[in-house]
């Protein structure tokens, strides 16, 4: 409405430094691309990234492009071309608009950081842990690039994770290092393994303080802050980089906590959001909820970067653990519980459940598990109909109906 | 009590924009209807003309004025903007019979508002998002039956049994429509199995339980589809008075709220 351009969002000051980062990590993997100077390995977002770190590899995440491509809005125009190659637009989003936007020869990074295209890859590495499309979408590059595709298979709707289920899992991870050798060009040192996981543990400190600082009252960040800063711990874990980020972030979020300076003015409401953020929505989101005195100040998706297990001594165990106890590995009697513990431990006051056309594994609506809740918790809930990237699939009007019914039941 | 005041209640819909003007006694004073078409802004103003009109009284004369509804952002300086289902549930209180599940059919999103004893909405959920655009949808299957959308109900009440249109999406809900024709199907049993493919979808929401009124413009112009969701849940279903202005109703009570407070 007329008068209410101003933007309520709070400005994080460790941004900047953030950019920075982001740059560097970018240009690193451009240079490597172009020149050879190092080997760029593709990996999915929650996979064995650590091991590549350790075989010397510069890694490089297309979820992390996907979001990318959703946040810039460029997504819908260009997952028209992947349906065109065969692709169907039921399956993820992340998948289409990526390999759309490889067969348009077009990349947000340009714009961003001035880079001509992706960095090409010297390997394709993905567990299925998150999902099946995973492997699919890292086999169109195998056939497009010809270079390997190396799989980590994951068991899924896990309950309380085995013995088992982790030594299977650990296996595949020490199966790899004999592929990768050749390839990365460099011998495998447990040592150097080790210490990267020690890195990656200490990210997933820094990372999980700074979500934690959210169940201060008020919160001085909102899930859509969230979703902007993980990006080191998403590309960067591993690195010492990422932890020096998340230590200056946290500080500044701790000094905003003893100032009482929250991420929303006059925060009245807390709302959890499970499910995908609506990338090419974050801005609007969140300035409709700042709007309305209402914080979102935790999330599934934020949550799913912290990696406790990497404490393991044994790091092929801690990186089989930590990529198999995720939420979006476990069972429904898991969510439950894990839901239960973020309602009470951030004193939520309802509930946002987004369904992403695109990614059903992403999207815990589906099973009865909002109604189940509001039983437990008597905590009310919505659900968002919606999609991760494909903004055809997102009704403006009818979410924002739906949020303004919920804080109006608060 | 204050017998110059009057108040408005705005309801900016996809398929009509209503007013209600309101006497401090709760007297409706005036009333409009305009189909939208075009600007929102001018559907608003050519409303609120008209109920002014009816109620001998000129713009200079509101102490305050509420809008809900689709275009609500629409609308010149109202004093406060509110959802529908904050509107709706003050517009079911009005009339008694709280608590209660309200079921408002509009033009655009069916919802289900569980109401509180007191008239605040509890809890709104919507259709999925494939089964929005309810008037639209009947709007289609007007047209390609060839009569006036205000004739449809005429058909459907002619009808035996409805035939099937099951498709969740209203866009395939309109593509039967024709295959229906094709089919042979008689213009009365589609009509009719336009209702029910509303209703069916409605049900599909979480929650509804408990005493259900419904209300909307569909409710108003196509009683078939609360007949046909009558049928399915085995129970009566009051329609609240005037359905089509209840959301403005429910905003004219609270901009009289505003003036008097």
């Amino acid at each position: 409405m007329a008068g209410e351009s101003k933007s309520r969002i709070k400005k994080i000051e460790s941004a900047g430094f953030m950019r920075e980062l982001m740059a560097a990590y970018f240009h690193e993997l451009d240079d490597a691309s172009q020149t050879g100077s190092a080997k760029v390995a593709w990996c999915t977002s929650v996979g064995p990234a650590e091991l590549l770190r350790a075989l010397g590899f510069l890694v490089y995440f297309p979820e992390n492009h996907g979001a990318l491509l959703g946040s810039s809005r460029l997504a819908s125009d260009l997952i028209p071309a992947a349906n065109a190659a065969g692709y169907s637009p039921d399956i993820c989003s992340y998948l289409t608009s990526d390999i759309g936007a490889w067969l348009r020869k077009t990349t947000p990074l340009t714009r961003a950081f001035g880079l001509k295209s992706v960095p090409k890859p010297d390997v394709l590495v993905c567990s299925t842990n998150q999902c099946r499309d995973v492997q699919d979408w890292f086999a169109f590059y195998q056939r497009e690039l010809g270079v390997p595709l190396l799989c980590v298979n994951s068991p899924r709707n896990i309950g309380d994770l085995t013995s088992d289920q982790i030594a299977y899992l650990a296996s595949q991870y020490r199966a790899l290092v004999p592929k990768l050798e050749p390839i990365a060009g460099t011998t495998f040192d447990i040592d150097r393994l080790r210490s990267v996981v020690a890195s990656s543990y200490r990210c997933t400190e820094g990372w999980k303080r700074v979500l934690r600082s959210a169940c201060s009252r008020p919160s001085p960040i909102t899930f859509f802050d969230g979703t902007i800063h993980m990006g080191p711990a998403v590309v960067l874990r591993g690195d010492p980089r990422a932890e020096q980020y998340y230590e200056k972030l946290g500080a500044e979020l701790e000094a905003r906590i003893a100032a009482a300076d929250g991420a929303v003015e006059g925060e009245k409401h807390r709302l959890y959001w499970d499910g995908m953020p609506v990338w090419g929505k974050l801005r609007d989101h969140a300035e409709l909820m700042a709007s309305r005195q209402t914080c979102v100040v935790a999330s599934t998706y934020c949550n799913s970067w912290i990696f406790e297990a990497l404490a393991e001594p044994d790091p092929f165990v801690g990186m089989a653990r930590a990529y198999a106890e995720l939420f979006i590995v476990r069972d429904e009697p898991f969510k439950e519980q894990y839901f239960t513990r973020m309602v009470k431990d951030y004193a939520i006051d309802g509930i946002v459940f987004h369904d992403a056309k695109t990614c059903p594994n992403n999207s815990n609506n589906r099973y009865g598990l909002p109604g189940r809740l509001a039983e437990k918790l008597g905590v009310p809930h919505i659900v968002v109909h919606g999609d991760l990237n494909d903004l055809r699939l997102y009704s403006e009007e009818q979410a924002a109906t739906q949020f303004e019914a919920l804080i109006e039941q608060l | 009590m204050d017998t110059n005041l009057l108040v408005a209640g705005i309801d900016v819909g996809t398929e009509c924009v209503k007013v209600v003007l309101l006497r401090e006694d709760n007297a409706v004073a005036g009333v409009a209807i305009v189909p939208t078409s075009g600007y929102f802004q001018d559907c608003i103003r050519e409303a609120m003309r008209n109920a002014l009109t009816e109620a001998h009284a000129t713009a200079q004369s509101l102490r305050a004025t509420c809008v809900t509804g689709f275009g609500a952002a629409c609308a010149a300086s109202p004093t406060r903007t509110l959802t529908e289902a904050a509107c709706q549930a003050r517009a079911a209180f009005h009339y008694g019979g709280t608590p209660l599940t309200l079921l408002d059919i509009g033009g655009r999103e069916p919802k289900a508002v569980r109401v509180s004893e007191d008239g605040r909405p509890l809890q709104c959920k919507a259709v999925r998002k494939c089964a929005v655009g309810v008037g639209t949808f009947l709007m289609f299957a007007a047209r390609h039956l060839d009569v006036h959308p205000t004739r449809l109900m005429d058909l459907a009440v002619a009808a035996t049994e409805p035939a099937s249109i099951g498709g969740y999406c209203s866009v395939f809900g309109e593509v039967e429509v024709i295959e229906r024709l094709r089919d042979g199907a008689t213009a009365e049993s589609i009509a009719l199995g336009c209702m029910y493919a509303i209703a069916d979808r409605i049900l599909e929401i979480q929650g509804i339980e408990g005493t259900i009124r419904a209300t909307g413009g569909v409710c108003e112009y196509f009683p078939g589809v609360v007949r046909a969701l009558s049928e399915r849940l085995g129970k009566p279903i009051d329609v609240l008075p005037a359905p089509i202005t209840s959301a403005a109703l429910g905003a004219a009570l609270f901009a009289k709220d505003l003036a008097m407070a």
